[in-house]
């Protein structure tokens, strides 16, 4: 399997450290506690398509949004995260 | 209270023996270590990616790069070492971390990485041969001709790989950045690597 980095171009795999599912979203702090619950420990087995972050730590340490199938390892995108650098591509 | 004495030492100052090694005849491959440079991490803050911009062309008189490139300026290098941000290599303490402090003192982030990487040169007619053992990346000329530059892994070693300008019989130089701490370890593979080639091993304190 190889990611396209949206900074660096398609490298290996072993460049990447997977985080996980990039859907939760923090909750507001008020939100209760069984939204804090799901947040943090509540995951979907996807079988499909899938959004998840990846870290290119053995690149250009930036964290990636990929989108990929989970069943055929296709990837159909990758952006990158919120944070440093994010601001410039595509804009 | 104990007396400390630091000396500056090369990461390879226990592994690096200069002269032949490997297969006989005419090397295929040779290393070139780098001592004695000044190394500065230039890493633009939230939303000031144009400030450094700025700041690097009045600084160096070229634009720092954006995409995965070196750009050579007249008495440093500007190599792209991830979005945003970028290290300056050069000698003698003009652009080191206090100077290049107060040019980008609202714009960026600055780490001093002098002693915290090692800098291998690496040329020879074998070179893009041996670099294929250990780069997954395509390092042909036509996909990556001088002054480009990687973010990449080797031997699960992050390093940063760029090609300079070519040497006077033309062949081209390979110039790798590792941690200090995996210098030893990454030579010992590039080594390995290189050994069927014939190796010439040398250092320098020239960029």
């Amino acid at each position: 399997m190889r990611i396209t980095c949206p900074f660096c171009g398609e490298r290996e795999l072993g460049e990447f450290t997977y985080l996980g599912d990039a859907k939760p979203v923090r909750p507001a702090a008020d939100a209760g506690e069984d939204a804090v619950y799901d947040y943090v420990y509540l995951r979907d087995n996807i079988a499909g398509v899938m959004s998840e972050n990846w870290y290119h730590g053995g690149g250009c340490r930036a964290w990636l949004k990929v989108t990929r199938n989970t069943l055929t390892h296709e990837i159909s995108a990758v952006e990158p995260a919120a944070g440093a650098g994010a601001a410039k591509v595509g804009a | 209270m104990a007396e400390f004495s630091w000396d500056i030492r090369s990461p390879l100052d226990r592994a690096l023996v200069a002269g032949p090694h490997g297969a006989r005849g005419d090397a295929g491959v040779s290393l070139t270590e780098i001592r004695n440079f000044d190394l500065v991490q230039v890493m633009a803050r939230r939303g000031k990616a144009a400030d450094v911009a700025k700041a690097a062309k009045a600084r160096f008189g070229v634009a720092a790069p954006e995409t995965p490139k070196a750009v050579g300026a007249a008495d440093a290098m500007l190599i792209w070492s991830g979005p945003d941000q970028f290290m300056v290599l050069s000698k003698g303490g003009k652009h080191g971390i206090e100077a290049l402090g107060q040019a980008f003192a609202s714009s960026a982030s600055l780490s001093d990485q002098s002693h915290a990487r090692v800098l291998i040169s690496i040329a020879g007619t074998k070179a893009r041969t041996m670099l294929a053992k250990l780069s997954s990346i395509d390092l042909h000329p036509d996909v990556f001709a001088v002054g480009s530059a990687a973010a990449t892994s080797m031997d699960h070693t992050s390093v940063t790989l760029w090609r300079g300008n070519d040497r006077p019989d033309g062949q081209a130089v390979f110039n790798l950045l590792a941690f200090a701490t995996f210098a030893e370890s990454l030579w010992h593979t590039v080594l390995d690597s290189a050994a069927e080639y014939g190796v010439t091993i040398s250092h320098s304190e020239e960029l």
